[in-house]
């Protein structure tokens, strides 16, 4: 149990009054940018890099993490009371939640969402701490060729299972790999794609565009749409009622084990456990027919498994430098931004930094129950400001947090070709996902492919001669025939199909 | 919001289209900067070979919506309606004005005017409001981010 000691000198630097402080404050970000229509947890988390610009790395990435989390349970406030999901994971949330709502138990629907969030993050975490350093210890003796394999099957997973039609979602993967080839080739130092603009040499960075994608592209479609009506519920009962709890527990323990389970898989995005967390509920209810008019279960499950898995996708990003959405893409962006690298090298080299991040996961998830339950009727007040208010805030935010990440307005710009970009493909359907872990896995893969080929002097049979590799290649073929042939289980593909 | 299918249509041609001729830019491109150099494969051997099966993809994508079929997830496209369409083109209208202006104006002038242009253009017609709300998004953003939060920000030629 090495894990032990190094948890411990963890927990004794996250409480300390500053790691706290900027814990609490980035729940309370987070859970705000959940709240508001129109931001996502990725776009939140991008928006809000700039806050942490006076921190140290630690702090900074404490602060990121909460807000991260803290917008994956922000979105379920908005589903509960508007119908509109805050974020992609709180789609099915919607069904029962809003019933709920509906009946006058919208306090009951959001302490649940809480209490199950909390008792998932704390579960998917202590999975984590046993999980990650053998995991890390082992990735250690990845060389070049793994790493490509490894990455490849990621991009391969966020490919085959982003909906129904594979050609679309590659060609999102092949756009974000060209894309993120803008710049210094990694392995010759070369410009590439740059034309002569200085500011391209650098290529395009992971946050403005991400902020566009997301973000700008976000509001415009919600401006669109017509003002919701909220539904005015009791926040008096948050706490279920005995026969409610009895029904819930299981839920919340099955929603634990798949989310954690499926956050383990890089890039299965996180729509996906929460919709199988809600069909394995259904399925097993002796009275489904309650589903989808206000079922409890219906709420909890797919809650808990959202956090669970957002505490379990830390397990990939931290120890393989792989990240599993969008969101953590943008989290990878902010850990290079303070000079680490995400991967098995950050737990040998800065055991401090990440040891006392993840003793403040089970801080933050605290945090997290303490403000919401009792927050949330002021959580629910800021749904009544109009739209056009928070859109303006939310823009100049956005102005704000492109230029302030290198005092340029050249990221102004590309955040905004990008909300354009992002408008036109999610009116045309286009999954997103690809395109962002493209553009974030797309210098690593490379230059691990190269380096592989360098080593073998230009053979590609290294990739078939190491067993590692060579099955990693085979599960990433598997997952595009699977694809391909529509293989994979009919409510899995439905459900990324609703991102 | 309705769906127009004929408009969506177009759209998905012409992005199509740009997302083609895109990726088969950037193939011949990257040919251009060498597929193979003496120590293995060249700056451009991954992105001519993500070109080239990136145009593969869009090309066959491109015959589908030709042929009628449908290229995305499965879901209807909304289009919004008039009154929507117009709250979404102010909102990028003021968006790509702020961007104009940000660093010649400053962030203070900017924020300001941005915040009380689109409040006026979005509907607001309570003065009180949209001063309040400009001051705060213009002056009191700036000192949170600038001063306490050390967020490098511009001044512009007026010193704001």
């Amino acid at each position: 149990m090495d894990s032990l000691p190094h948890l411990l000198s963890g927990f004794a630097a996250a409480m300390s009054p500053a790691n706290l402080a900027y814990a609490f404050a980035g729940c309370l970000f987070g859970t705000l940018i959940g709240v508001l229509p129109g931001v996502g947890p990725a776009a939140g988390t991008a928006i809000l890099i700039p806050l942490t610009f006076k921190l140290d790395p630690t702090g900074a990435i404490i602060m990121l993490a909460a807000i991260y989390y803290g917008a994956m349970y922000g979105g379920t406030i908005t589903s509960v009371l508007i119908n509109v999901p805050g974020e992609a994971a709180s789609v099915i949330t919607c069904i029962d939640g809003h019933q709920m709502a509906k009946q006058g138990r919208g306090g009951t629907a959001l302490g649940i969402a809480a209490i199950g969030s909390f008792i998932g993050g704390m579960a998917a975490t202590i999975a984590l701490v046993l999980v990650a350093p053998p995991l890390a210890k082992f990735a250690l003796s990845f060389g070049p060729p793994e790493f490509f394999a490894l990455m490849l099957l990621g991009l391969c997973l966020v490919s085959g299972l982003a909906g129904r039609s594979l050609s679309a979602a590659l060609m999102m993967t092949m756009l974000g790999l060209l894309v993120s080839m803008i710049g210094i080739d990694p392995v010759r130092g070369a410009p590439r794609f740059a034309f002569g603009i200085a500011d391209l040499y650098d290529g395009l960075g992971i946050v403005p565009v991400v902020m566009g994608l997301y973000g700008i592209a976000e509001i415009l479609i919600t401006a669109e749409r017509p003002v919701q009506e909220i539904i005015r519920t009791k926040f008096s009962g948050l706490l279920p009622s005995r026969d409610e709890w009895r029904r819930s527990w299981g839920a919340i323990a099955r929603g634990t084990g798949i989310g954690f389970f499926l956050g383990l898989i890089p890039g299965i995005g996180s729509i996906v456990p929460t919709f199988m967390a809600y069909i394995a509920e259904k399925r097993i209810s002796k009275t489904p027919e309650r589903f989808g008019k206000g079922a409890i279960e219906g709420v909890a499950a797919p809650e808990t498994a959202n956090n669970a898995y957002a505490n379990a996708a830390m397990v990939p990003f931290l120890t393989l430098g792989i990240p599993s959405s969008p969101t953590i893409a943008v989290l990878m962006g902010a850990f290079i931004i303070n000079g680490l690298t995400p991967g098995p090298f950050l737990f040998q080299e800065r055991p401090d930094l990440v040891w006392t991040v993840i003793a403040s996961f089970f801080i933050g998830n605290l945090l997290l129950l303490i403000l919401n339950l009792p927050l949330v009727g002021l959580w629910a007040k800021i749904l009544h400001v109009p739209f056009k208010y928070l859109a303006v805030g939310i823009l100049l935010l956005c102005i704000m947090g492109a230029y302030s990440l290198q005092q340029s307005a050249f990221d102004v710009w590309v955040m905004i070709g990008c909300g354009v970009v992002g408008y036109l493909l999610r009116k045309l359907d286009l999954p997103l996902a690809p395109l962002v872990l493209g553009l974030i896995l797309g210098p690593a893969l490379e230059k691990s492919m190269r380096t592989s080929l360098e080593m073998s002097a230009g053979d590609f049979s290294i990739f078939a001669t190491r067993p590692l590799c060579l099955g990693l290649l085979i599960a990433a073929g598997v997952v595009v025939v699977g694809a391909a042939f529509k293989l994979a289980p009919r409510q899995l593909r439905d459900s990324e199909a609703q991102v | 919001m309705t769906a127009v299918s004929g408009s969506h249509r177009i759209v998905e041609r012409i992005v199509l289209g740009c997302l083609g001729v895109l990726f088969a830019a950037m193939a011949a491109t990257a040919y251009g900067y060498g597929l193979k150099d003496r120590l293995g494969p060249g700056s451009g051997f991954f992105p001519f070979w993500l070109g080239v099966i990136g145009t593969v993809l869009t090309v066959s994508l491109l015959v589908l919506s030709l042929r009628g079929g449908s290229i995305g997830e499965g879901g209807e496209a909304a289009w919004p309606n008039r009154a929507g369409a117009v709250r979404a083109v102010t909102l990028f209208a003021g968006l790509v004005a702020a961007a104009l202006v940000f660093e010649p104006l400053g962030f203070r002038l900017t924020a300001f005017a941005f915040t009380a242009l689109l409040l006026v253009a979005l509907g607001v017609r309570r003065p009180v409001v949209i001063a309040l709300f400009a001051l705060i998004s213009g002056f009191g953003l700036f000192h949170v981010f600038y001063y306490w939060l050390k967020v490098p920000l511009p001044f512009g030629a007026l010193g704001f």
